[in-house]
């Protein structure tokens, strides 16, 4: 509402960015996803992975266009490309563990962990037939059963798994920055 | 692992700095709460509260002992966001329709999230650009400390009480709150109280967001004039 005329033109297109309105699209499906998630499944898995499309999409859109921008990196959560211009960061990612070399350095392995994450989540949501089931004997049965499915759980837990370690080693690394940080400053007055 | 024997004391004695230690207690005492939080909720109140009280503490003890620290700030912030996530969690398993509670941890999040990240992405420079919004609720919850400080303690009431009067696993959220509000108890006066202070709250994280995502927008123009 303030007076801006010409940044205003070119805040309004930033917000009109294709990969930002694939964002837009996104939150749309999430939201009638999870609005429809206990009548409808299957309708939800299947909004839940064209989510998942759009947001592998708006990063390809992002850069066949040119489009990318900090609002919409934060929109997706994809931080982690701003972050690195930070100084400390490099420090940090000196890290000697082979898996946060390993995840960080080989974008493959990443994206499975991620997304074996969201397959082992949607995959429990449907494989569930009430609202009390015991976590442990779901997976187990299911494991048991030597089915493609057994295959898909075993693979996805894996990769969860592997995820959550990095997670730790992530909330470390990071509190390490935020530390690294004080001191760096506390030396350049 | 890496060889950095002056950094790291200094290191060391941050993570040992006494708000934060307050800080880790925190995180036990939230734990501990959602652990016994449907066996006991009057421990889980209790508990909760604690972790409320040791929030404003810290803050108290970083002042007093100049302890202040980023990690210290980013601990507060992750520790609030998860306990309130976690307690919005269970409420949506306690009330119908769960959408209510999953779309308050949505906001939430997002609202949080956004600010946090354009904070430090942006930096202060566009910040004071920013805050000279025309919103005039905008104004008054960042320039009063108190109406702040009455809408944040408003929603963790809120949350706190619809807990403790459900009954059961499948309570209709409306009738609760219309049945409590009819009672003209002391409970319903705070009901009253806190649903203002936290439908406030959520006005101000709509704003929130649209502040954040504008600052990001003048971020990345900033830095196009400045090659």
């Amino acid at each position: 509402m303030a007076n801006k005329p010409k940044p205003r033109s070119r805040q309004l297109s930033v917000y009109l960015y294709i990969p930002n309105i694939i964002g837009y699209i996104r939150i749309l499906l999430n939201c009638y996803a999870f609005a429809r998630c206990f009548s409808s499944k299957r309708l939800f898995a299947v909004l839940y992975f064209l989510s998942f499309v759009c947001d592998a999409l708006d990063g390809w859109c992002a850069r066949k266009f040119n489009q990318a921008s900090t609002f919409g990196a934060v929109l997706d959560m994809m931080y982690s490309t701003f972050l690195v211009g930070k100084a400390s960061h490099k420090d940090v990612k000196d890290s000697s563990s082979w898996l946060f070399k390993l995840y960080y350095g080989n974008r493959m392995f990443m994206g499975f962990c991620c997304v074996a994450c969201e397959v082992l989540y949607i995959t429990l949501f449907l494989i569930a037939k009430n609202h009390t089931e015991n976590l442990m004997d779901v997976i187990v049965t299911t494991l048991k059963q030597g089915s493609p499915l057994s295959f898909l759980v075993a693979l996805s837990l894996l990769g969860c798994s592997i995820k959550q370690v990095i997670n730790f080693i992530q909330m470390k690394t990071a509190a390490d920055a935020c530390v690294l940080y004080d001191t760096e400053k506390k030396q350049k007055p």
